[in-house]
């Protein structure tokens, strides 16, 4: 990767455009969506539970895929794709977390329940915390890539597995784009969808960040070996 | 109410902060560029 | 003759246990202190519930996991003889193979222990059905040591073996785990879950899932120093 490449060029426009979008998702969030007609002004905080919850995903996707492309080519740049897009990843589930626990509080009067989604999130929280507890211990570069790209795969592998028993555990969730219109009106769709579209872009523009600057860092550690 | 301020401080505290440590990190990585240079130069 | 001989393994690893007897005590007596220090939560006088009795044991299994494979992949690595795994003529595969019935056996000499403690510590007696028991017990522990064959070799040579390790596998063991408890808290005369055969599915998906898993990538983790 170098310097010149359009990835790296393309962070600034990113970042730039990631802002503005999250500055019209804010117009979009408490002037255009109405208020919901039972939860109040509160059901608002869905329109960052959602967006984390799925760039969250998203990121642990990411992971997966590069991890499976590092063990076929062993090229760094995917090993370091994983890196950056576990980190995202770990942020994003702990805000889709939190605000969800504080959702949770306000519409169902608890913080926590057992319900598949929320347990699944956790579950995910846990493994890529531990993967990236794995990177920074292990000294050897070749065998820390090897080992994050074979967890990388597996956690990605057991999801189904977590959703699955998690929700034969019990489950009180909505169900936001269910068969049965879900309950939400085409004014808080376009919200939400928005919200998405937003965090998408400010999301690629700080992994790419990310990735330029574990590139570097790798290039100034090089430096020392030779 | 309060829950949403909240909420809306959660998320933006943790962006801000994963936004804070890659700039310190940055911060590091150019000193360290930047010695390298001088250490090269001085040679 | 290729299928006999990841037995090889198994055997010299069993009698390297077995010669000093360090490898096996370590994980039953953790697993019957769990046992005794959790009977403590209930109040004198009052039943643990069968999943909870259920989850003490699973827990208890878990750490002897953890304990049993780091002894596993750390005795070629303390006697610097892992070369000599590396380059013994056979598929690496069969390490995973060898060391995963090993680490199998051993778990369940150490549930031996455990389930007599869950009696008396835990006052479960009304057990139904040793044979579905035994059934359950075996599909798990096969979850179990796919996975912990696969990643017991991710911490060798760390210090902080033990620590990592459980880190690192505890998260994935979850849905197993749940599955577990399920089970064991119907066979321990719990509540009736109608849904016993779908747990018993998710048990059997994971370690299917976690065998092909293993098959594929353990030579990639096991390759590298």
């Amino acid at each position: 990767m170098s310097d010149n490449s359009i990835m790296v060029r393309s962070i600034p426009a990113l970042a730039v455009m990631g802002a503005a979008g999250l500055i019209i998702a804010q117009y979009f969030i408490w002037i255009y969506a109405p208020v919901e007609a039972t939860m109040g002004i509160m059901q608002k905080i869905f329109y960052f539970h959602l967006p984390m919850a799925w760039w969250g995903l998203i990121c642990f996707f990411v992971v997966f895929c590069a991890s499976l492309v590092f063990l076929i080519s062993k090229n760094p740049f995917m090993d370091r794709l994983s890196q950056a897009a576990a980190e995202m990843g770990l942020l994003y589930s702990a805000l889709a977390l939190a605000t969800g626990s504080l959702w949770a509080r306000a519409a169902w009067n608890t913080w926590w329940t057992w319900d598949p989604r929320l347990s699944t999130t956790l579950v995910m929280w846990f493994i890529y915390a531990g993967y990236l507890a794995l990177r920074q211990s292990i000294d050897n570069p070749q065998k820390m890539r090897a080992v994050s790209a074979v967890l990388g795969v597996v956690a990605f592998l057991n999801v189904p597995l977590v959703f699955l028993s998690a929700r034969m555990w019990r489950s009180i969730h909505p169900a936001v784009f269910g068969s049965k219109g879900g309950g939400l009106e085409p004014e808080m769709m376009t919200t939400v969808l928005v919200c998405i579209v937003a965090w998408g872009i400010l999301t690629s523009g700080i992994l790419f960040y990310r990735l330029r600057q574990l590139d570097i860092k790798d290039r100034v550690k090089n430096l020392f070996i030779f | 109410m309060t829950y949403l301020i909240f909420g809306n401080i959660a998320v933006w505290l943790g962006i801000g902060g994963y936004l804070f440590y890659l700039s310190t990190i940055q911060k590091r990585l150019s000193l360290k560029i930047r010695q390298l240079e001088v250490s090269a130069d001085e040679q | 003759m290729l299928n006999i001989r990841f037995l090889c393994l198994t055997v010299k690893d069993l009698k390297l246990i077995f010669s000093d007897g360090s490898g096996i005590i370590q994980p039953v007596l953790l697993g019957l202190i769990l046992v005794f220090v959790f009977s403590l939560s209930t109040p004198i006088g009052e039943e643990v519930t069968a999943q909870a009795a259920a989850s003490i044991f699973w827990l208890a299994t878990s750490f002897a996991l953890i304990l049993v494979f780091n002894t596993l992949y750390s005795m070629e690595e303390t006697n610097q003889a892992r070369t000599g795994l590396l380059l013994s003529p056979m598929p690496l595969q069969h390490v995973w193979v060898s060391k995963a019935l090993t680490g199998m056996l051993l778990l369940l000499l150490a549930q031996l222990f455990f389930f007599p403690a869950i009696i008396v510590f835990l006052g479960q007696e009304n057990m139904a059905g040793w044979w579905t028991l035994l059934g359950v017990i075996l599909l798990v522990d096969w979850g179990l040591v796919a996975v912990g064959s696969l990643l017991g070799a991710v911490s060798q040579g760390h210090a902080a073996r033990d620590s990592l390790l459980s880190v690192v596998i505890f998260p994935l063991l979850i849905p197993l785990l749940l599955a577990g408890i399920r089970m064991g808290a119907h066979l321990l005369g719990g509540a009736d879950d109608e849904n016993l055969g779908a747990w018993g599915g998710i048990a059997f998906s994971f370690g299917a899932v976690f065998t092909g898993a293993a098959i594929v990538l353990f030579p990639f983790i096991y390759n590298e120093y």
